[in-house]
């Protein structure tokens, strides 16, 4: 739902579907068949265990959107309530307070302790941050917390009745565009827990007001709501000022006569001698008087009465000697109230003016344009005074812009009565120095610079080129893309129809050299092994007679290799040469004589063009394996 | 420069493959006359963002406690600023040469974009030249007390009433380019023009909740004015006073002071009150100081020189001069 800017919508309570803790959730399944029970299907069970996590101790930092009053601060908040706003929505109620309670009641309160009327203790282990004898079960969030100790009586008197506990917090949704109402939560969903009592200012016995400090904490009510009172005590029309804080340090001795009611004079005055005097008449410090049964002073004996030190803010109060409570503080700020200070007086008071406007009385020099007169020490060391402007003037300055500088001492005005006006001049290094101190900064500028070269060297070329291409295309306008487009058809042209362009591409594969098998297999065979033709001609035992008396060529002798071998080779040659059909008047190279620059057969005698270069196009004379090897592109092919 | 035919004809197809620069920016992070970054930046800088507080205010006296002070923007200071971060890294004359050539456009675009940098996400582009900017410095305990003051300016006066709710785009609002606090008690803000009225408002931090309170004998009454529950209007009928319990100070007796609503018809109570309805109830609003005189004002009612222009013509020209 879109809420619309500028308003919002206030929720009564918004529940979370489950409070924290921590839960087990149980998946059976039952399978049926025909002609089977289901028990005879089991189905394990599937246990999952889900752990619901809410603060519980202490609030995290990022939950807390605002307070106010704003903490630290002092001012005239007597006439609004604290509150605190939390960024959850869910937050205040994501607990159940007390078993028996409605889930509507909220498990946090906003109470606001003036100063003296309770005690805030800071990193406790959280077992004790509730009153002892009492546990919260459940898992805690944090290992230290702070807690609020506090008589019961000031709990009677300063937190609120449980009926008030739920009309103290609501949820509120604000549009999720209005940042002012948003204050940075994400979802547009806040929580509010509102105090139930106005930070009045003091005032002393003569009527005169005094500040007076406030503690506002968030607590946790868990397992302690029926402390509360149950409804309203008596009510007045209007509310005392709180008085001038007291501290009353009573004698043991006598605190605990009092408290068991031994003694006659059952009343605890305060001191003469501390400062202030009560504001309101008949201050008594009364305990209770009667004399009192054994059980009942075992009893109380048996009660927390330890603190001997009673802070008592309220002077006018009866304070009573009894138990003391701890209440889990979740987030505590502190403020002052006093004076007559608020958003309101602040503004109406507001000194306004254009800058320049100052106090005569002080002897500084503006003048009416706006330049104020300052020490100068210049390059040299001299001690000068120069004019100084800065960016804001009292008055609309011209239009018209500055021309480029390219250094400070270019923007030093001499004025006529010769001192200078460095405005522009301080203006143009603080900008220079803010750019370098800041490297990403010179590295962009660089880069920028580099690419405006680059255009610039761009835009020289095709300024050049212009009067070639007006030629050509006449009066058309060139579309600066055309070096794309140029590209792009050369790319097309020369991929369709290469052979025109680049020369012949090269076969996927390169045939191989066809095998001469002219002749009868016997032929083919006793040539292969070098031996007379008509060896395996004949009858088996003619053969073998034949190839006992054949000579049989062998390695180990160099003489009758080689001549074999040349032989062959030179015949190879010979049909290579005939193969190729363009007429070269190179001659052959004769039969023996060798390369001079043949390293790796130093025994051939002819070049062997044939297998080595198998896997290239022949050439009629071939490259000389010294050369480097050639590309296929070479410009001498026929 | 000489060209080397081959190498043109190798490089221009590559060269020419970039796309010259786009001179108008669309888009917030579209590179224009100046690369995005660098343009965020530089405008920044413009909206003097940076720039120590002892150049904005060169002198204490001339802002002192609780004190509002008034200014225009004068552009060729903002202007030799940008200047100055440009310089940076000019070696020779080509980068001078082409830094001349190029900020003209630069500035433009600066002009451009000064106005985009505080546009809302998704809203249009503001276009147009360079107007005159004004502002205003705030140095007072309003500003660390209540952070987040707001601050409207308008350059008619809001035809309705000094409560009238202007949309932030809406005609007659002034848009601000530069809201910030520069140190925990003072307040820079910048308008795209000269206001004629400029509300301050107190932060709605969490709508404030309370009652009107008074001095009575014996203490302190409240009292409150309900509201009606759906309207939000105050209903006719005396104020309610509000009870308080007896024996601690300031603490409201919220269940009387349902049964006393309860009585007044639409205050939501009569059904019960819920944490809702009494916050509604409580609601209180900010108090807004709105600025700007309906009368012409005399310049020397706000600003008063230590030296008059007459005596600077008189007296220091000739005494100092040559």
């Amino acid at each position: 739902m879109a809420v619309g800017e500028g308003r919002f919508v206030l929720y009564s309570r918004i529940e979370p579907p489950l409070e924290a803790g921590e839960y087990r959730f149980t998946a059976s399944q039952s399978l049926t068949a025909t002609g089977h029970t289901a028990a005879q299907l089991p189905v394990a069970d599937l246990p999952t265990y889900v752990t619901v996590r809410s603060p519980r101790y202490a609030m995290p930092p990022d939950q807390v959107l605002s307070t106010y009053p704003p903490a630290g601060s002092e001012g005239s908040y007597g006439s609004r309530l604290p509150q605190v706003v939390i960024r959850r929505r869910t937050l205040p109620w994501e607990r159940s307070v007390q078993a028996g309670v409605p889930r509507s009641t909220p498990w946090l309160a906003l109470v606001l302790i003036a100063e003296g009327e309770a005690e805030l203790k800071l990193n406790q282990p959280v077992a004790e941050c509730v009153t002892p004898g009492r546990t919260l079960p459940g898992k805690a969030d944090t290992e230290l917390g702070s807690y609020l100790q506090i008589r019961r009586s000031v709990v009677h008197r300063v937190f609120p009745t449980r009926l008030d506990v739920p009309l103290l917090a609501h949820a509120r949704e604000v549009d999720i565009h209005d940042t002012e109402l948003m204050m940075g939560d994400d979802d547009g969903f806040l929580a509010v827990v509102i105090a139930n009592r106005l930070p009045l200012s003091g005032r002393d016995e003569h009527g005169a007001e005094t500040p007076v400090k406030y503690l506002a904490c968030l607590v946790n009510l868990e397992g302690q709501f029926t402390e509360l009172l149950e409804r309203s005590p008596a009510r007045a029309p209007v509310t005392r000022f709180p008085a001038a804080s007291v501290t009353v340090k009573a004698n043991l001795v006598e605190w605990d006569h009092a408290r068991m009611g031994h003694t006659g004079t059952s009343s605890v005055a305060p001191p003469a001698s501390f400062g202030t005097a009560p504001y309101a008449p008949g201050s008594t410090w009364v305990a209770t008087g009667e004399q009192r049964g054994v059980s009942d002073v075992y009893t109380e004996m048996a009660r927390d009465f330890s603190h001997a030190a009673v802070a008592g803010f309220v002077a006018g109060e009866t304070v009573s000697l009894d138990p003391t409570l701890r209440f889990p503080v979740l987030l505590h700020w502190s403020f002052t109230s006093y004076g007559k200070v608020t958003f309101r007086s602040l503004m109406e008071d507001l000194d306004s003016g254009l800058l320049g406007t100052t106090n005569p009385a002080q002897r500084v020099e503006v003048v009416e344009t706006g330049h104020l007169g300052l020490d100068h020490r210049t390059r040299r060391g001299d001690q000068v005074r120069s004019w100084y402007r800065g960016p804001c003037v009292a008055h609309p300055t011209t239009a018209e812009r500055l021309p480029l500088a390219h250094a400070a001492d270019q923007l030093r005005i001499i004025v006529p009565d010769g001192r200078e006006d460095i405005s522009l001049a301080a203006a143009f290094e603080i900008g220079r120095l803010l750019a370098l101190s800041r490297p990403s900064m010179v590295a962009a500028l660089l880069r920028w610079r580099q690419t405006g070269y680059q255009t610039a060297r761009r835009r020289a070329v095709w300024d050049e080129l212009a009067p070639f291409l007006t030629e050509v295309v006449g009066d058309y306008v060139l579309d600066p893309r055309l070096g794309v487009h140029l590209g792009r058809g050369l790319a097309k042209a020369v991929t369709t129809r290469p052979e025109e362009l680049l020369g012949d591409p090269r076969p996927l594969a390169t045939p191989g050299r066809p095998l001469a098998l002219d002749g009868t297999p016997e032929q083919v065979l006793a040539q292969g092994f070098s031996l007379p033709a008509g060896v395996f001609q004949g009858s088996p035992s003619q053969v073998l007679s034949r190839l006992r008396g054949s000579e049989v060529i062998l390695a180990r002798e160099p003489g009758l290799k080689l001549e074999a071998l040349a032989h062959t080779l030179n015949q190879v040659v010979d049909r290579l040469v005939a193969d190729v059909r363009r007429p070269v008047d190179e001659p052959r190279l004769p039969g023996g004589t060798r390369p001079p620059d043949e390293p790796r057969l130093p025994e051939a005698p002819h070049r062997p063009e044939g297998p080595r270069i198998t896997g290239r196009p022949r050439f009629p004379e071939g490259p000389r394996p010294s050369d480097p090897p050639r590309l296929p592109d070479g410009g001498d092919r026929g | 420069m000489r060209v080397n035919a081959e190498t043109v004809l190798r490089d221009l197809p590559l060269a020419l493959a970039e796309q010259p620069p786009v001179v108008v920016v669309n888009t917030d992070d579209e590179d224009g006359a100046i690369p995005a970054g660098l343009r965020e930046w530089l405008v920044r800088l413009r909206l003097l963002e940076g720039v120590p507080f002892a150049y904005l205010v060169a002198d204490t006296e001339l802002l002192p406690p609780e004190s509002i002070r008034w200014f225009y923007v004068d552009r060729r200071w903002t202007d030799a600023l940008v200047q100055g971060a440009l310089a940076v890294g000019t070696v020779n004359t080509d980068d001078r040469t082409q830094l001349t050539a190029q900020y003209p456009a630069v500035r433009d675009e600066l002009d451009r974009e000064e106005r985009n940098l505080r546009r809302r996400k998704g809203s249009d582009r503001y276009q147009g030249d360079a107007g005159p900017v004004s502002g205003f410095i705030l140095r007072s305990r309003a500003v660390s007390g209540w952070p987040a003051v707001h601050v409207r300016a308008f350059s008619v006066d809001p035809v309705e009433a000094d409560d009238a709710r202007v949309p932030e785009d809406g005609p007659g609002r002034m848009r601000l380019l530069r809201l910030e606090r520069l140190a925990p008690a003072v307040l820079l803000c910048l308008f795209d023009g000269v206001p004629t009225v400029v509300h301050l408002e107190e932060p709605r931090q969490g709508v404030q909740f309370g009652f009107d309170t008074g001095d009575e004998s014996g203490g302190m009454g409240a009292q409150l004015r309900p509201r009606n529950a759906t309207t939000f209007e105050y209903l006719t009928g005396d104020p309610i006073p509000v009870p308080f319990r007896t024996g601690s100070t300031g603490v409201v007796d919220i269940q009387h002071l349902e049964r006393l609503l309860a009585s007044r018809v639409g205050s939501g109570a009569a059904d019960g009150l819920d944490s809702s309805e009494y916050a509604l109830q409580l609601v209180r609003f900010p108090f807004r100081q709105v600025f700007g005189e309906p009368e012409d004002t005399p310049v020397r009612l706000v600003f008063q020189p230590t030296i008059s222009y007459q005596t600077m013509v008189t007296e220091v020209f000739r005494t100092g001069g040559v």
